[in-house]
């Protein structure tokens, strides 16, 4: 296991985000394999407790965390790398959303709000949650305390609540609050109801606006790195299964229709990537329209793995669309990714008006910045 | 003065090529050619060949020895770059004499064809590429134009197609059959053949975009010297691999920055109108979905070039994924142009004026992307089989 690579500071280069990615794909190759993700999706095993615990261990969690509170601050480029390789393995776990409420801590909180939670989250000692979606009606604050019902993505044991409450956004303690987990499609992934009945924020954030950007692109960057990884990887699935099994007395991997298939796939890939290296790359060096390639990348990457991963159960044949295989696993995890933040034509929507402002201002919004 | 001179200070070079496009591009020149003749066309192109001859950037990606400035990669992508900002004209004339044959010619030519062939196209000469036949398309190694040796010559009898601005080439790049039993890839010999030789007949084409590009081919009896064979005999398919994969890089990335500026011109201009299609919020999603794609495109063409100066370049997929996302994506722009410019956009024009000005112009002309220098689908093969190893039949 390669650890000692990754615990550097600022501004990564190439080698060191190469290291990460080796030394998070060897873990979770090893430990979140298909038969481990059957057995989890089954309820056979606690992968996601076991994985969590890892991840904090190995630094992970405080991937994009300044180190002086306890990450190795790498900024989105590390966290994009996590969460491709977790979504390559539809790992489980309260990812997305702990990373990203942390992320957005690191950008608009304040200091007593970094300096109690930071450390905590970078070292998985706790996990956060955010809303499920963000269009929708937050909860109402009355003097000191917010109250409301609010659908949640994180873990149903998550220490805080990153959610916006009438025009401010709180950070409110989860402790003794009433959660109930929710059922979904996709059991890799954790979502949770929870209602507060004017419980006291611990913290709330100074800039509303500032902090609603943020989390909606560091949510964009996670859930469209989490999709492109996992499509990659069940395309890879899905070929490498296309080779094995024959009819007509060949692998059907040999027949031309099913290979222009793989090949648009494979298409569709190299493209995703590449949207979100770029949304990623104007987030790092802090340009006007990084929001609106994050929430492009978002957009468009997430109903490209919708397409790519519905595809791979078709070119399963039978199998693809039994539970045994691994196809249903990815395809629900690509459906859920496709609605978090909120729906990809509101997030169009978003895009367009600032693509609008930015051109109007004299400005170009199309440079590569390479 | 050569802008040559700034190449040791990247950003120098490229403040020498914009004060220079300033200075040289005629402002009107893209709605003088929209109205311009063949004729008119074709002397535009040599003039701004010549042009570009004078300050150096002719043929600047050649090596010193054969008349180019041996420039690096990043310096092309500097000056395609600047070109495509400038909205300066295209080479379109000469793209077979920039790309396709150095891409043969340097690896594959003798020093007495490279001495006498890399230095004329900075002169103007023009070439034109005879691969394609009538019956040979997809399955370019089973065409049938016949050369037979005839002493110190080789006789061609047969017909080639699709090939660009013959009708204007001096020299052709031509595949021929030499030995009709043998293994289909191996009875291929390559020639230089000089198009004024007696016996070479060109035909335009007309296309479905109301212009003729491309010309047939029809030879009969036309002797070629036996010394303007590149490579040995029987072994032109290995050498028409160098052609073909010369045709990835520098004119594709060119055409994706072109199409940003486009883009982002008409976009200006719909917002300073305040253009119909703006106030429906589904083509405006469209509309920023295809930014995306266009922005990962560039970046794609990009990673194009870097690759191809790295070793094992040869043996990537990376070329045809390309081809197939940015064509595709072309064609989807172009379509999405002639959708929201309704019953306006039906009227009949050829060259655009403006960006996007004839959106069914453009729409047309997108199938060349799809199309031309092996079809999307024989890309397809590429992909499924070198890159993702799924078995040939």
């Amino acid at each position: 296991m390669v650890t000692s690579a990754i615990e550097t500071t600022s501004t990564p280069d190439q080698a060191t985000l190469d290291a990460l990615r080796e030394s998070v794909a060897n873990v979770l190759t090893e430990q979140c394999d298909s038969t481990e993700l059957h057995a989890f999706v089954d309820g056979k095993n606690a992968l996601d407790k076991i994985l969590w615990a890892q991840a904090g261990q190995l630094g992970w969690l405080g991937l994009g965390i300044p180190e002086q509170f306890g990450g190795l601050g790498m900024c989105s480029q590390g966290l994009v790398i996590l969460h491709g390789e977790l979504g390559r393995q539809s790992a489980p776990g309260p990812y997305i959303a702990t990373l990203s409420a942390a992320q957005t801590i690191v950008e608009t909180g304040d200091e007593a709000m970094r300096a109690t939670w930071l450390p905590r989250l970078a070292s998985g000692e706790v996990s956060a949650a955010v809303p499920a979606t963000l269009d929708v009606s937050g909860l109402t604050r009355s003097g000191a305390g917010v109250s409301g019902a609010m659908r949640c993505l994180g873990a149903a044991d998550a220490a805080l609540l990153l959610a916006p409450a009438d025009d401010a956004w709180v950070v409110v303690d989860l402790d003794g609050a009433e959660v109930a987990a929710a059922s979904m499609w996709d059991r890799t992934r954790d979502v949770f109801d929870v209602r507060l009945e004017d419980a006291t924020p611990v913290g709330v954030l100074p800039d509303s606006a500032a902090t609603r950007a943020a989390l909606t692109r560091t949510l964009a960057l996670a859930v469209a790195a989490d999709s492109a990884g996992g499509a990659r990887s069940i395309t890879e699935r899905t070929i490498a299964y296309m080779k094995t099994r024959e009819q007509f007395g060949r692998p059907i991997a040999g027949f031309q229709a099913l290979k222009h298939r793989a090949a648009d796939l494979a298409t569709k890939l190299a493209v995703a990537d590449e949207m979100v290296r770029h949304a990623v790359q104007r987030t790092v060096t802090g340009e006007p329209d990084a929001d609106l390639w994050a929430s492009l990348a978002k957009s468009e990457v997430t109903e490209a793995c919708v397409f790519i991963t519905t595809d791979c159960v078709q070119l399963h044949g039978g199998v693809g669309f039994t539970w045994d295989f691994d196809p249903h696993i990815f395809l629900k995890r690509a459906r859920l990714n496709e609605v978090l933040i909120m729906a990809n034509t509101a997030l169009r929507d978003q895009a367009a008006a600032a693509l609008a402002a930015i051109t109007a201002s004299g400005r170009s919004a199309l440079e590569l910045g390479l | 003065m050569s802008i040559l001179d700034a190449q040791h200070d990247l950003s120098a070079f490229r403040q020498a090529i914009r004060d220079w496009l300033a200075e040289v591009v005629p402002p009107d020149w893209k709605a003088r050619m929209a109205r311009a003749s063949n004729e008119e066309y074709i002397a535009f192109q040599r003039w701004w060949m010549a042009e570009r001859s004078k300050v150096g950037l002719a043929i600047p990606h050649w090596p010193k020895e054969y008349g180019g400035a041996g420039l690096s990669q990043r310096h092309l992508i500097a000056v395609a770059d600047e070109m495509a900002r400038a909205d300066a004209p295209q080479n379109r004339l000469f793209t077979i004499s920039l790309i396709h044959m150095p891409g043969t010619l340097l690896p594959h030519g003798t020093e007495a064809q490279k001495r006498r062939y890399l230095s004329g196209v900075a002169n103007g000469e023009v070439w034109c590429q005879g691969f394609s036949e009538p019956n040979s398309g997809s399955d370019l190694a089973s065409l049938r134009c016949r050369a037979v040796r005839d002493g110190d010559h080789y006789v061609i009898n047969g017909q080639k197609i699709w090939s660009s601005n013959s009708m204007y080439a001096d020299h052709c790049l031509l595949l021929t059959r030499t030995d009709p039993n043998a293994q289909k890839h191996r009875g291929i010999t390559y020639f230089i053949m000089d198009m004024r030789s007696p016996g070479v007949e060109v035909r335009p084409i007309r296309q479905a975009n109301g212009r003729a590009e491309f010309g047939e081919l029809f030879l009969t009896d036309v002797r070629i010297p036996a010394e303007n064979m590149i490579g040995a005999e029987n072994d032109g398919w290995r050498v028409a691999q160098a052609t073909l994969a010369s045709e990835r890089g520098v004119i594709s990335f060119e055409g994706g920055e072109r199409q940003r500026y486009e883009i982002e011109a008409f976009y200006r201009n719909s917002l300073k109108v305040g253009a119909a299609w703006l106030k429906d919020a589904q083509l405006h999603r469209e509309f920023v979905s295809f930014l995306a794609e266009m922005q990962a495109a560039r970046r794609l063409l990009r990673r194009v070039l870097e690759e191809s100066e790295t070793q094992g370049a040869s043996a990537s997929v990376l070329p045809s994924i390309v081809k197939l996302s940015s064509t595709v994506l072309r064609q989807r722009i172009c379509s999405f142009m002639v959708r929201i410019s309704g019953m306006d956009g039906q009227a009949f024009a050829l060259l655009a004026e403006e960006p996007f000005g004839s959106p069914m112009f453009d729409f047309l002309s997108a199938f060349s992307g799809t199309i031309a220098g092996g079809t999307n689908e024989i890309q397809r093969n590429i992909v499924a089989e070198r890159g993702l190893g799924m078995p040939r039949v």
